[in-house]
């Protein structure tokens, strides 16, 4: 059984994440000013289209990328040694501590009460255009997934195979993966929701909803 | 001679065949390498052979700004494109050349690889020069009686060349990706598969133009490997190439050379006559196009001894050096395992001369080249996922092994196959006095190699191995 009240308290000691900001790819990095103990904010808008704090510039073959903030928080950790310099592509420049949301903590909580159905080998996975198209159009929790229902596609090494689902009869609940690209053995795809746990998901949502105190 | 430094733009056994070379040759190197291929063999013979400032970790080995970018903070001087990747992509070619910092491609021109890409003006070009290609249009045809004459005059050659299954090939000459595209089996359906993949081109591509092709079954696939110098004035071969065992989706998997071997095989045809026919076909193209570098002349052959050309591959292919291993040329002074291809297409690229010319070539032996795959010949050559756990063979003075997997020799490390790129695990290259030594040694090879390790399920990975082995015997028969 699911204790939400050790789970939280679990969370509460430790609110945060560390993230690390890594350089997407080669070129000169050219810091933009901050300091540690800076705040900065993620991407905002409706669509996430207004981007987030700037952290530095890195330029390659005179174009220059600005390397946003993914998400608020503190800035702890600067790469210094890096500015002016050429850097490989995957060095972190930056590591920011967000604390962690209501929406986040719930989306935590969550994955310990849900059916996790896993990708069985580490390739790239897509809905099947049927479930796809049924998720567009009415959301996750408009699909039901049930034993032997053929819902993703694997595609690994120039070839795609159908991947049936296995596990209890329910709802998506989370769709934990991008399609295209590759999600690791044992990571997993989507969250089921059984009908009988619905009270209990209720729970989670409404206990984290009061107890959550979001820190800016 | 000018000290250069390569960007070796590639990864895996390759890489590591161009560094080697590159150091052979004086020149310095820098390689890349991505997050999923840390634990390859290129980067840790990087490395050991040119310490950290030779190596850089980009983010993908088809972005050129990547590898550009490399160029330029390396101050390297020229790139080698390696297969696959941008190896045979003009436009690449020429912005390595136009650049404010200009580097030199090791390949041909970037011109010569434009006129020589496209099939169909290959295909034009050869038949200008009076080189057999494969029978069907080299333009695209609008008009249907004429379609229907061409078909008609294609399953009359196939019946003629003793094809017991002729078929005919209907393409939109605008699609591609196996997209409008219909095998015809008998002259009375063609007109209304012709109808269909013209509307279709209409339709979806917005060009009506149609191509006729000869489809063939039963052939043989030989390569000519070709050599010239910058200025396209001197041009050589280092033999032929026999590719015809292969895997479902085309994909080669044995090599042999030479493409044929009338002192050990017979065959219904003059076998000799046509090795040396599209020999001399492919270095005559080659000298009258202009071509620069190193490359591939591809033929298919007949039942009937009939060569035709298919295309040509302006690039060095994985399969190179089964050409080399039986030649024999003034060129290189360490000639233990005869010439090595890939040396000569960046002495070539970075303009030095030929130095010699075809009297100065010859042939010995019988070389075949494995490619040890993990993938499921019984099912379909599906790729196989997994880890390797051991990999070892004896060294034998006949035998040339080229892999980016860790060895029992270079480290007790797991590898992991990564998922990004195909499964090949290793080239191995066999060498004997004649085809009868060279199968004894392959199979010797195959049934002593250690290969051990797991799929993503935990059961034994599976390999062609076996695959390889069934068919040792048979190679070279037609």
């Amino acid at each position: 059984m699911l204790n939400v009240k050790e789970l939280l308290e679990e969370l509460k000691a430790s609110p945060y994440e560390e993230i690390e900001v890594r350089t997407p790819h080669t070129g000169i990095v050219q810091f933009v000013g901050l300091n540690t103990g800076d705040r900065v904010l993620g991407p905002t808008g409706k669509w996430n289209e207004k981007p987030g704090t700037l952290l530095a510039n890195l330029t390659r073959e005179k174009n220059k990328k600005p390397i946003c903030a993914t998400q608020k928080g503190v800035v702890t950790d600067i790469a210094s040694d890096f500015e002016g310099k050429f850097v490989e592509a995957g060095e972190r420049l930056i590591t920011i501590r967000h604390f962690l949301s209501k929406e986040e903590v719930i989306a935590r909580i969550l994955k310990k009460a849900l059916h996790l159905f896993c990708a069985p080998e580490r390739a790239k996975y897509y809905f099947v255009p049927e479930i796809d198209a049924k998720i567009k159009a009415g959301g996750e929790q408009s699909v039901k997934p049930r034993e032997g229902m053929e819902m993703f596609i694997v595609s690994r090494m120039k070839r795609e195979t159908p991947l049936a689902y296995s596990g209890p009869e329910g709802i998506i609940y989370a769709v934990y993966f991008q399609q295209g690209d590759n999600v690791d053995g044992g990571q997993p795809l989507i969250g089921v929701c059984q009908e009988s746990q619905l009270s209990l998901i209720q729970d989670v949502v409404s206990r984290v909803q009061g107890e959550w105190e979001e820190q800016d | 001679m000018t000290q250069h430094k390569v960007l070796i733009a590639n990864r895996g056994e390759i890489a590591m065949r161009i560094l080697r070379a590159c150091v052979g040759l004086g020149h310095e190197f820098v390689c890349v390498y991505t997050q999923a291929d840390a634990a390859s063999g290129h980067v840790r013979l990087a490395r050991e052979l040119g310490g950290g400032q030779s190596l850089f970790r980009i983010r993908s080995y088809q972005d050129p700004s990547e590898l550009f970018a490399v160029a330029d903070a390396s101050q390297a001087t020229a790139v080698h494109p390696g297969y696959g990747f941008f190896a045979e992509d003009y436009r690449f070619a020429r912005r390595t050349e136009n650049r404010d910092r200009p580097l030199i491609f090791i390949g041909p021109s970037w011109s010569v690889i434009r006129d020589l890409g496209d099939k169909i003006n290959t295909k034009r070009i050869a038949r200008s020069l009076s080189v057999p290609t494969i029978p069907g249009s080299d333009r695209p045809i609008f008009d249907e009686m004429e379609a229907v004459e061409l078909a008609q005059a294609i399953f009359a050659f196939q019946n003629d060349q003793g094809i017991t299954e002729g078929c005919v090939l209907v393409k939109a000459s605008a699609g591609g990706g196996g997209m409008g595209i219909e095998e015809v089996y008998d002259l009375d359906t063609f007109r209304s598969v012709y109808r269909r993949i013209r509307n279709y081109a209409k339709r979806n591509l917005s060009d009506e133009g149609v191509l006729i092709e000869q489809r063939i079954f039963d052939f043989n696939h030989l390569e000519v490997q070709v050599a010239a110098e910058r200025g396209g004035k001197n041009a050589v071969h280092f033999g032929t190439r026999n590719c015809s065992v292969q895997s479902l989706g085309r994909q080669k998997r044995i090599e042999v050379a030479p493409g044929f071997d009338p002192a050990s095989l017979s065959y219904a045809f003059d076998a000799s006559h046509v090795l040396d026919s599209i020999t001399q076909h492919s270095v005559n193209m080659a000298k009258a196009v202009g071509y620069d570098n190193v490359g591939t002349w591809e033929w298919i052959v007949t039942p009937k001894g009939e060569p035709f050309l298919m295309e040509v591959n302006t690039r060095i292919q994985v399969e190179n050096g089964v050409s080399g291993v039986i030649s024999r040329c003034r060129c290189q002074a360490d000639t233990k395992h005869g010439v090595d291809i890939i040396s000569e297409q960046i002495r070539l690229g970075l303009g030095e001369p030929l130095g010699y010319t075809q009297d100065d070539v010859g042939f010995e032996g019988v070389g075949i080249e494995y490619r040890i795959i993990a993938e499921d010949p019984t099912d379909r050559f599906t790729p196989c996922l997994g880890r390797i756990e051991r990999f070892a063979w004896r060294p034998e003075p006949w035998l040339q092994v080229f892999t980016q997997v860790p060895t029992a020799v270079d480290a007790d490390i797991a590898y992991d196959i990564p998922m990004d790129f195909d499964p090949n695990l290793a080239l191995a290259i066999v060498w004997g006095q004649d085809l009868g030594q060279a199968r004894a040694r392959g199979e010797e090879f195959l049934q002593n190699l250690t290969l051990a390790g797991t799929d993503t399920s935990g059961a034994p990975l599976r390999t062609n191995l076996g695959f390889l082995l069934s068919r040792t015997q048979t190679i070279l028969h037609f």
